[in-house]
């Protein structure tokens, strides 16, 4: 029993963040009316591919480093608080894919240029309505003489326009399989969405017969893995940029002075610094939890990750909010960051289900296992 | 990193389980030689025990259903001082029939006066020959009207600024002078406070605990204690009914079926799950000699309006019938026999837990001044003698 971080993992993060704040700048999104074209995504991968991060989780044989949940969290914390414009996110959705559902074959096409920074990966599973529930009905399966097709269309797909292949989840006879793309087929059609959070790129995705491979791995093999780790990051991201936000509105609150005292001498101030801390905290806790449930394969994973999920993404729309509040009127203007946290806090909290649903399993799951 | 808690295997947890298996039975003076009582404390009171042997032998106590003695004053707050500012002569007089629970212990802090201003308080205590003599009014005494020992805060230098003309003094509750009355609170039950009387008591001058002037520090310390919250995810104060209980209850009556109420009970079911998890890594913290982080204070801010939730969820799904004095939310009863342990009287005594210890507001400006660095808040009082302040009429 040791709750605390090992100073293994406080390395790793201090170095992670040394980098990052080094090399990661927000400058030209902050330019007013940038879009994600303007996020440099790709000279953004270019440093992390260099660092080594695609592999992170990537086992040693196909060129990774093999590391666990905890050790990503470190990681991708420090991307999430940076708001590090990169397709990070969609390789490491597409990687677990592979990891989980893929032939050995597969595995060693993709994921040793994964490792080495040369492909980029997107996972494509959700509807247009949002959703991620199966079999789903917007892309459809079909096999021909010549293999597998696809056809249709998949929303919300984080990174596709960086990336080479994508995963995609698609219907064939009622059920629901995954499928392996080559992102850069004719068949394949890629639109960015003129996406709130413009340090990330969201996009829908068209199949008109494009060539696919099933992966091995079905649904319900593959689907409550890869659930359980998307939701885990979304939320070490959400835990992360909460810290940051405080920080940052910390900081402000010392220095700006109004009616000869500085803000934050205020109570209304404080107390709302106050409530940020404690979801801050709550944020963080919430996060290592699943970190370690999912890095140990314990059966607490599934429960862990969708709690994780449903407080982090709503702590960091709610402290991002606050954040905007406490700065005032500078803090709603373009050139500052609060936005930035506040449209990455929003899209989080949306994508791959809202806090209501992912509670919603929490009390099924609880409740059942009482029984 | 490793949130597995000290498994059924453990050898710590082997050790102690042998202990309740050969005295199943034992009193609180059993309890207290045996070191169970304080466990963190070092011999011959405790055994030195790390948190997570203490955590082991909460656990073990709870499987064997024995009762920890309660005096929650002495044990979670002020006795330790004795450890630290006491005398020996203190340490053997007192501590034995405190830690069996055999004389009950009171805080005689809180002033009618004061509020959170714990500072002003008012009752003096002159120094006449080998006593000191005591005058004043104390309010919100836990316990006062069963206790034989109060923990009294008062003033001993007037003329000094107000944090540091302050003095405790282990006080005789039987003392001639001492009168104590219930308070009936909003739940209608007496004696959960009480105020007391303080008329020209006097009390010998070797009860003196610590220098005179050191008043302020240890009443601090010992109200920042937090061991008592270490295992218990009750909603009052640690104790009673947990988010976890609320689900059941919910579950079992199919109130779940409703989806808002579904939605708001999964949301503090949460919220108790990571104040739970928070508790533990406060924990780890200290077994690993690290400064604590800011969770004990941070937890304390979460922890009371949490509590407050799962019992308002509760009464709102009874209804019109949770207005019915003594109705209970749920078929099954909690399975402890502590006051708190009644849905219904813990829901109405709940307003409490953001005013006791510290208004809730006064904790939010301590977590923001202390852990985020914020300016503190301005006192004009603080820095004058308290004779002048009084004099001015504060």
């Amino acid at each position: 029993m040791n709750f605390a971080l090992s100073d293994d993992h406080q390395v790793l993060q201090q170095s992670a963040r040394t980098f990052v704040e080094k090399e990661i700048s927000l400058g030209r999104v902050l330019v007013p009316g940038a879009t994600v074209a303007d996020a440099d995504y790709a000279g953004n991968w270019a440093k992390i591919a260099a660092m080594g991060w695609p592999g992170l989780v990537i086992e040693e044989a196909h060129g990774g480093s093999g590391l666990s949940c905890i050790d990503l969290a470190m990681v991708l914390g420090e991307m999430g608080r940076s708001l590090a414009p990169s397709p990070f996110l969609g390789t490491l959705f597409g990687t677990w894919a592979i990891q989980k559902g893929g032939s050995a074959a597969q595995q060693a096409r993709v994921l040793p240029d994964v490792a080495a920074g040369k492909a980029r990966l997107a996972l494509a599973i959700a509807e247009s309505n949002g959703t991620t529930d199966a079999p789903g009905r917007e892309a459809v399966a079909v096999r021909s003489a010549g293999g597998w097709r696809l056809t249709g269309v998949k929303s919300f797909v984080i990174d596709a326009a960086s990336a080479d292949w994508l995963v995609v989840a698609a219907q064939d006879g009622g059920q629901r399989a995954f499928y392996l793309v080559d992102a850069r087929q004719d068949a394949v059609r890629v639109d960015a969405l003129p996406w709130r959070d413009v340090t990330r790129e969201v996009c829908d995705v068209r199949f008109k017969d494009a060539v696919a491979e099933p992966l091995t791995a079905d649904d319900a093999t593959l689907w409550p893995w890869l659930r359980d780790r998307i939701l885990f990051a979304l939320a070490v991201e959400s835990a992360a940029g909460t810290q940051r936000v405080l920080e940052m509105t910390t900081d402000y609150a010392k220095e700006r002075t109004a009616f000869g005292r500085p803000i934050g001498a205020y109570q209304a101030i404080k107390h709302g610094l106050a409530d940020m801390l404690g979801l801050s905290e709550c944020a963080n806790t919430a996060m290592l939890y699943a970190a370690w449930a999912l890095s140990e394969d314990n059966a607490r994973g599934p429960v862990a990750a969708a709690m994780a999920k449903a407080y982090c993404c709503d702590a960091y729309v709610s402290a991002a909010h606050r954040s905007i509040q406490i700065f005032g009127a500078i803090g709603f203007t373009w050139e500052m960051k609060n936005h930035l946290y506040y449209k990455r806090a929003r899209a989080n909290a949306e994508l791959f289900g809202g806090a209501r649903v992912h509670r919603a399993r929490v009390i099924d799951m609880v409740t059942k296992k009482a029984a | 990193m490793d949130f597995e808690l000290p498994g059924e295997d453990h050898p710590k947890r082997q050790a102690v389980r042998s202990w309740f298996e050969a005295n199943p039975h034992p009193s609180g003076a059993d309890l207290a030689r045996a070191g169970y009582v304080v466990p963190h404390w070092p011999r011959p009171w405790g055994l030195a025990a790390d948190p997570e042997l203490q955590l082991i032998i909460d656990e073990e106590m709870k499987r064997a259903g024995v009762t920890a003695p309660r005096n929650p004053v002495a044990i979670n707050n002020c006795a330790q001082s004795l450890l630290t500012h006491g005398s020996e002569a203190q340490r053997q007089k007192f501590l034995p029939s405190a830690l069996s629970g055999e004389s009950v212990w009171c805080m005689l802090f809180s002033e009618p006066s004061g509020g959170s201003d714990l500072g002003a308080l008012r009752t003096t205590a002159r120094r006449e020959g080998d006593h000191y003599v005591v005058k004043g009014h104390k309010i919100w005494t836990s316990l006062a009207h069963e206790a034989k020992v109060g923990v009294l805060v008062a003033r001993t230098q007037p003329d000094l600024p107000k944090h540091q003309g302050l003095s405790q003094f282990l006080v005789d509750m039987d003392s001639p002078g001492v009168s104590v009355r219930p308070i009936i609170d909003m739940s209608g039950h007496e004696n959960e406070y009480n105020e007391v009387f303080l008329d020209e008591v006097r009390v010998p001058a070797d009860r003196l605990l610590g220098k005179e002037g050191e008043g302020w520090a240890l009443s601090m310390i010992q109200l920042q204690t937090e061991r008592v919250a270490l295992s218990k995810p009750g909603a009052i104060w640690g104790s009673g009914p947990s988010a976890r209980d609320l689900v059941e209850g919910l579950a079992e009556t199919g109130a779940l079926a409703d989806a808002a109420l579904r939605d708001e009970a999964a949301e503090i079911y949460v919220e108790g799950e990571i104040l739970r998890l928070l508790a533990y890594r406060a924990l780890s913290d200290r077994m690993n000699a690290r400064t604590p982080g800011p969770e004990g204070a941070i937890r304390k801010m979460l922890a009371a309006p949490h509590g407050q939730r799962v019992l308002d969820l509760a009464k709102r799904a009874q209804g019109a019938r949770g207005l019915i004095a003594g109705e209970q939310p749920f078929p099954t009863q909690l399975s402890g026999d502590g006051p708190f342990d009644d849905w219904d009287y813990a829901f109405w005594f709940s307003p409490a837990v953001t005013l006791g210890v510290g208004t809730q507001e006064i904790l939010k400006n301590v977590v923001a001044e202390r852990v985020l660095g914020m300016p503190r808040e301005l006192d004009p009082t603080a820095r004058e003698p308290w004779s002048e302040t009084r004099r001015k009429g504060g």
